[in-house]
């Protein structure tokens, strides 16, 4: 019986692993292949169809800021291809919706961060963007070569803080995933030895009392509350805060907790912090695009139309970004749901799909910083 | 470095191509002339310093051009040369007689650069293609003399084609949307290839 549940958890637990895998590759293979020198076909489906959009808004952008010259009724249009050109090429490299559905998959975060995440890092791209033309070109007459290289720097700046971010996140989801494992292991060992509590009832307690009777300092376990939660028992399935490894993990922890940050401590001021930095790591980075836009609209003397197309361009990249981490939230959520079940396989693949994301974010970093994989090209030919 | 094409073009350019001949008959070098679209030529003559406003001269965008030919080297000067059916690998000596020229008019920065074949090529068949992998750049040939023989023997012919559609400025704004769905792919599906027969 405990048997045959776990195998009908663990079935359903690894067909949601496989459906969020599908899912996370499923937001980057349309713009990015592994590999260098890769030299497919032309690229069809929606990937190209997407391609195609953005090149049309983009040389519609050109020449709406053309006539905006002569024709102020242009800029109506401007801002509406504007729009739309953020919506299509948030879908392009360079926009984070990877490395930003990846953190908020490892993490356990609300939709709503998920999107304010989203919105922050697209305000920062267009607030950078504004700053360098304004700073190199319009303040310090610097050429083309020089806003260049900028981005170059701040790109650097950027992909470092993606591996930065990728290995925090690597290194504190791969000890909640080795500690579930481990857990599990001694689990089943009780478990056989008591037939009594299938769900391996370990940590029995009422249901004021959150702490489970570990004592690192953490008044409430966002495990237990989950638990409480979803199923209105004060039982414990599949949940890692064991008073019996505890203790020792404490002194060699560098964040003196056993698993990543969880909601509650995200949410707090040290939790915004985290958020800030995954938004400065992926909305640091300017796209190409807006900044030829902004020197392009500079040049026929249309400056602050330039500045409201990068943020309205922003505010249609935050739009797919946002939708994006939203599925990526809705996702974990039933990933989460799945293996919140009476046994602990479940729990242990939760956090191994989190550990694989978070690996996923440092591979991104990794890929970016050495080049192999390419964000826009940037600057002259 | 090798990296895939990700992106959409940013740059556009119309390009007008000479083959160059030596007396014997083989190809010593490819002339090139790119104009580019007036967004980009905005954006590189930022900041360059115009005695007359508005009008730059070669002088002045000497070293833009500089700049240009050195770092095209990094993407094998968009220039691909296939001798016989046989794709030639580092065909090319590094640009030589390089200049930029602006019009005032147009507003568009026309870039000039002479390859000069390591070997020149004696052969039947020459293919030259010009594009850019990653389609960073959209290449299209110019309406007037996209390719001219330079004191070819007189057997010789030369063919341009163009790529399947054009992206290109001129076009209205509901060409280029139906347009741009089928012009969509890897650089080198918007190849322009230009073919040289000497029976």
């Amino acid at each position: 019986m405990i048997v045959r549940d776990n195998r009908r958890y663990l079935r359903r637990a690894l067909l949601t692993a496989t459906i969020l895998a599908i899912m996370l590759l499923g937001t980057h293979s349309a713009s990015a292949q592994f590999g260098a020198g890769m030299r497919g076909p032309a690229i069809g489906g929606v990937a190209g169809w997407l391609l195609a959009k953005q090149a049309a808004f983009y040389t519609a952008l050109a020449a709406l800021l053309r006539s905006a010259k002569v024709n102020g009724s242009a800029l109506w249009g401007l801002m509406g291809i504007s729009f739309l050109y953020g919506i299509f090429h948030a879908a392009g490299p360079g926009h984070g919706k990877a490395v930003i559905s990846s953190y908020l998959f490892a993490n356990d975060e609300t939709w709503r961060r998920g999107v304010t995440l989203s919105f922050a890092s697209a305000v920062l791209q267009s607030l950078t963007a504004i700053s360098i033309v304004s700073v190199a070109a319009v303040l310090l007459g610097a050429t083309a070569k020089l806003m260049g290289d900028t981005v170059r720097v701040i790109e650097i700046v950027s992909y470092g803080l993606i591996v930065l971010l990728g290995a925090r996140l690597l290194w504190v989801k791969g000890r909640g995933f080795f500690g579930a494992l481990n857990d599990l292991r001694t689990d089943a060992a009780r478990s056989s030895t008591d037939l009594k509590t299938p769900g391996h009832a370990h940590c029995d307690h009422s249901h004021d009392d959150t702490s489970c009777g570990h004592d690192h300092g953490h008044a409430s376990s966002f495990v237990c509350d989950k638990v409480h939660d979803a199923d209105g028992v004060s039982r414990h399935d599949g949940h890692h805060h064991d008073d019996h490894h505890h203790h020792e993990e404490l002194d060699v922890l560098p964040w003196g907790h056993a698993h990543g940050p969880e909601p509650e401590e995200l949410a707090g001021p040290g939790g915004w912090q985290r958020g800030l930095s995954a938004v400065v790591a992926v909305g640091l980075r300017p796209c190409s695009g807006a900044i030829i836009v902004l020197v392009f609209a500079l040049a026929q003397g249309l400056f602050w139309a330039g500045i409201a197309s990068t943020f309205v361009m922003g505010l249609g990249t935050a739009i797919t970004v946002g939708t994006i981490a939203t599925v990526a939230v809705g996702a974990k959520t039933l990933a989460k749901r799945v293996a919140h079940k009476p046994t602990g396989y479940g729990s242990v693949l939760v956090r191994a799909v989190e550990f694989g994301a978070a690996g996923v974010v440092l591979a991104f970093g990794i890929l970016l910083l050495t080049g192999y994989m390419a964000s826009e090209r940037m600057g002259l030919l | 470095m090798t990296t895939v094409a990700q992106g959409h073009p940013h740059v556009w350019a119309t390009i007008q191509t000479e083959l160059i001949f030596a007396r014997d008959g083989a190809v010593t070098g490819v002339r090139h002339s790119w104009t580019f679209d007036d967004m980009y030529s905005a954006f590189a003559t930022t900041g360059i310093n115009a005695k007359t406003k508005g009008r730059f001269t070669r002088q002045e965008l000497q070293p833009l051009a500089q700049l240009n030919v050195e770092s095209i080297k990094d993407f094998a000067f968009f220039t691909f040369a296939k001798v016989d059916g046989k794709r030639q690998r580092d065909a090319f000596n590094a640009p030589v007689d390089y200049w930029l020229d602006y019009d005032a008019k147009s507003k568009q920065l026309t870039l000039h650069f002479t390859l000069p074949f390591k070997n020149p090529v004696a052969v039947k068949q020459l293919l030259i293609e010009v594009y850019d992998p990653e389609f960073f750049v959209d290449f299209g040939p110019a309406e007037k003399n996209p390719v001219r023989l330079v004191g070819a023997p007189p057997q010789c012919t030369v063919t341009a084609e163009k790529p399947p559609d054009q992206n290109f400025n001129s076009q209205s704004l509901s060409q280029m949307f139906t347009n741009a769905e089928a012009n969509i792919g890897m650089g080198v599906t918007f190849s322009n290839k230009i073919l040289l027969r000497c029976p």
